[in-house]
């Protein structure tokens, strides 16, 4: 199921749920994670317990990798970096584990496929389960997106919900696997029929959260298609003078958002990147650098890598109201 | 309803590796002392209770088995040898993923606990530098204690997976004992919404007392206050007891303190129970009333429980084939539920019998009566010139001619068994028909006179002891004959010839016969 961003993919989630089937959610932010669990409290007035709710990680090594390969393989925790030993064999344990007995996160997943504790997953969740929900699945690339695969099998109702163009990052990294899979939606939405997962790129094709002005302006920069399901305009505003930029900068209802470091600027602030899933601003105003702002005077943005181009997205869509971009060189650091 | 399916152990205690099945119901681990029956009720009591403190206040030292710590210390001490421990609680299927997954030494996919006590590793520089002196010291100090679900979830004592309660009547004097039990019945019986109701009015009940009963004292005494304690070592739990009919507990004869506790903890209100572990109930209880905890035991219904025990009316009772056997000399638990469900109900309606004795032995003669019985042990060091005891021989009288029961019991336990009966005059019939079946399992045999005239022991005593006997029993009768006057005072001739004439005694050829198998 791909969803605009603010289309309301975290209500649509709860709304499947009930009180008697068992239901998985796995969802990748912490911030989601809190997301969900208060909408679902909301909805029956506490947590049932026939509701699992897990972060990706939790998920993943809590529930897959440790009933299966703990004892096994004597690990203790996960390792977020990459393996630094390039030279490292797939058939080796330094491939998989590091010398204090962390998993590498980004090789859990290809771990469980080359043990063939898959399987064993597999029968975990068609075991304990009817409703299998994977949320931000845009996020699962190369070897989690080969898991993922697998997983697919289990024998429960799959919703896997995400954003193809809010794919910033990915749960596993690691050298040529699944390379190419977020560089084509054709081709990526391919991908998930043929895992016997039908697309659905309808449902939550419109966006609550962002005005038609902000969604036409994501339109038409970035080549994004997203509409909306408000009727009210609002402003999308590039600033170019240095009171105007200042105001905004010392107004703290407005967040301001940068590509990256935004510690450095005495404001309030975040980067885009981690502005994923927060919806909590009302307006917002993003921060391009000179990059950025050269493809922006030049209405070149949808020329922006796919990673930096989704980012901006997930900026520019987290704007409830207002949008304001703002040059780098109106604003200094502290 | 959650049950244990299996223990498994290593390196605990007096196992070094041990592993039983149990049953979802009745399980009776009988041995002899020193055969671990206590350890495996502690091991389960550790396990179930995800108490690290309970394993500190053992101690590693006592709690690890000596051996092979004896064993490591003896070598070139490797770091990588270091002996682990672990215990392995392996559940029947309860459906809950936080329990399920193969971090067990099974490695297969099943629901359980498992505590394992191994080296540290962020201490393994330290470790190297004790283990590097030349005295022979075990670094205890630097192993871990880690409580995990097989689904390699960490746990710990809040989480019960598996409700249980130890009935443990061995140590029943100790007052920590019996609130410890008082404790974990209340917490069986109340909800914890209303425990957390109870400890609160009962503060509220302390301090009225003290602001309403003491306050006239308080007020005459200047600076301080007189007050009620409350504090973990005072509270709802520390203070409760049980009574009947208002009497508490504590002031109970010891054998009624057992019984309450067991007939309590099998109460069929208790739903909050899953394992009760009973320890040795035979303590402190007369026959009467060990008869009635047997009731109460056979009647419980939803629990699993499991019992260690010496008595033979309680594994007879309970049904033999609920029973595990222990045994000093081995590490392999000997499961009875393979012997025939006639033999078992024969045991247990049989009169008080002997049966663990048999159970537990590896060579035994079966008499018929106390007359043999008698004689048996003299005419053993006539022929051998020892002791049944140095032997490890024993001797059981099965009061009549229920071998078969017995047999059924040695054919499955391979128990060495030589099997004294009189012919009753019809040698091939009792002697070699009845015992058919057997025929064909070398460590059975039976043994007889084989002239029918010979049919009974005391002919044949007479007939190879005429002399004595005639002494001994010929004074003064006129109806009747010496060989009548002992048939028909078996055990009186028995026990006058033990006591009288020992050592003169001629054996007959069959009992050597038999002595001579046996001791082979």
């Amino acid at each position: 199921m791909f969803a605009v961003a603010g289309s309301g993919k975290t209500t649509h989630l709860i709304n499947q749920l009930n009180e008697t089937d068992k239901f998985l959610l796995v969802t990748y932010t912490n911030n989601n994670v809190h997301n969900l669990r208060m909408g679902i409290i909301k909805k029956f007035g506490y947590f049932p317990t026939n509701i699992k709710l897990l972060s990706y990680y939790s998920f993943l090594y809590g529930f897959c990798f440790k009933p299966f390969l703990n004892d096994k393989c004597g690990t203790k925790g996960i390792n977020y970096e990459p393996n630094k030993n390039k030279f490292a064999k797939s058939n080796k344990r330094e491939y998989y584990i590091d010398k204090f007995n962390r998993v590498y996160s980004a090789r859990i997943s290809k771990l469980l496929l080359v043990t063939e504790e898959y399987k064993s997953v597999i029968d975990r969740i068609s075991k304990y389960f009817n409703h299998l929900f994977i949320d931000e699945i845009q996020d699962l690339g190369a070897n989690d997106f080969n898991l993922l695969k697998e997983i697919s099998k289990a024998n429960v109702k799959l919703i896997y919900v995400g954003d193809f163009f809010q794919h910033t990052f990915d749960t596993s990294r690691d050298g040529n696997v699944n390379k190419n899979l977020h560089e084509d939606f054709e081709k990526y939405t391919k991908e998930f029929t043929n895992m016997g997962v039908k697309p659905d790129t309808t449902t939550l094709s419109k966006s609550f959260r962002c005005s038609p002005t902000v969604c036409k302006f994501i339109a038409d920069n970035l080549d994004i298609n997203i509409e909306s399901h408000r009727e009210d305009e609002t402003t999308v505003k590039y600033i170019d003078s240095k009171e105007e930029a200042s105001e905004i900068i010392s107004n703290s209802d407005i967040v301001k958002l940068f590509y990256k470091e935004h510690y450095k600027y005495d404001c309030f602030s975040r980067n885009w990147g981690e502005s994923k899933g927060e919806d909590k601003y009302f307006d917002v105003c993003v921060v391009l650098n000179k990059t950025i702002l050269d493809k922006y005077k030049k209405g070149k943005l949808q020329e922006l890598p796919a990673t930096t181009k989704n980012k901006l997205y997930v900026a520019f869509s987290r704007a409830k109201n207002n949008l304001y971009l703002l040059p780098h060189n109106l604003i200094n650091e502290s | 309803m959650g049950n244990i399916t299996k223990i498994k152990l290593k390196n605990f205690r007096r196992f070094k590796t041990f592993s039983v099945e149990f049953d979802e119901n009745i399980n009776i681990l009988v041995g002899d002392n020193e055969s671990g029956k206590s350890s495996i009720i502690e091991a389960i009591n550790i396990i179930l209770s995800g108490s690290r403190s309970k394993i500190e206040t053992i101690g590693l030292e006592n709690i690890f088995n000596s051996s092979a710590i004896a064993t490591f210390l003896a070598s070139d001490k490797k770091i990588e040898n270091l002996p682990t421990l672990f215990i392995e609680a392996y559940f029947n299927d309860l459906s809950n993923f936080e329990l399920e997954g193969k971090n067990n030494s099974d490695e297969i996919v099943l629901h359980g606990l498992k505590l394992g006590i191994v080296p540290n590793d962020d201490f393994s520089e330290e470790i190297k530098a004790i283990l590097s002196q030349t005295e022979p010291v075990f670094p205890y100090e630097f192993y871990s204690i880690k409580f995990a679900t097989f689904a390699g979830e960490a746990y710990s004592g809040y989480k019960k997976y598996l409700r249980h309660i130890l009935v443990d009547n061995s140590q029943i004097s100790s007052e920590y004992a019996i609130k410890e039990y008082v404790k974990d019945m209340y917490n069986s019986y109340a909800e914890s919404l209303v425990k957390n109701k109870h400890q609160n009015e009962y503060r509220k009940h302390k301090e009225k007392f003290k602001n309403v009963v003491l306050a006239d004292l308080n007020a005459t005494v200047p600076d301080y206050d007189f007050s009620i304690r409350n504090n973990s070592k005072a509270n709802l739990e520390t203070d409760l007891t049980l009574t009947e009919n208002n009497i508490s507990i504590e002031n109970k004869g010891k054998g009624i303190q057992c019984f309450i506790k067991t007939k309590f903890a099998l109460s069929k209100v208790v739903e909050n129970l899953d394992v009760v572990l009973i320890e040795e109930p035979e303590n402190h209880l007369s026959h009467i009333n060990m008869k009635k905890l047997i009731r109460e035991i056979e009647g419980s219904e939803k629990k699993q429980i499991i019992i260690s025990t010496h008595s033979n009316l309680i594994s007879s009772r309970l049904n033999l084939r609920n029973s595990i056997l222990l045994n000093s000399n081995s590490n392999e638990p000997t499961l009875l539920k393979n012997i025939d469900k006639e033999t078992a109900k024969f045991f247990i309606k049989a009169p008080d019998n002997n049966i663990l004795e048999f159970v537990l032995s590896k060579k035994v003669i079966l008499v018929e009566g106390d007359a043999e019985f008698l004689l048996m042990e003299a005419f053993f060091q006539i022929t051998k010139s020892t002791t049944l005891e140095t032997s490890d021989i024993h001797i059981i009288s099965v009061n009549g001619t229920s071998f078969n029961r017995y047999l059924e019991i040695a054919k499955t336990l391979d128990i060495r068994t030589a099997v004294i009966r009189d012919n009753d005059g019809d040698f091939q019939t009792k002697c070699i028909d009845n015992f058919s079946d057997y025929s064909s399992f070398p460590n059975i045999k039976v043994f007889s006179e084989i002239d029918n005239s010979v049919s009974t022991f005391e002919i044949s005593v007479y007939n190879t002891n005429k002399s004595i006997c005639d002494d001994l029993f010929a004074g003064g009768r006129k109806t009747l004959t010496v060989q009548e006057y002992m048939l028909k005072n078996k055990a009186e001739v028995a026990f006058q010839l033990l006591d009288k004439k020992a050592s003169d005694l001629t054996v007959p050829q069959y009992i050597k016969d038999a002595i001579e198998w046996i001791s082979r």
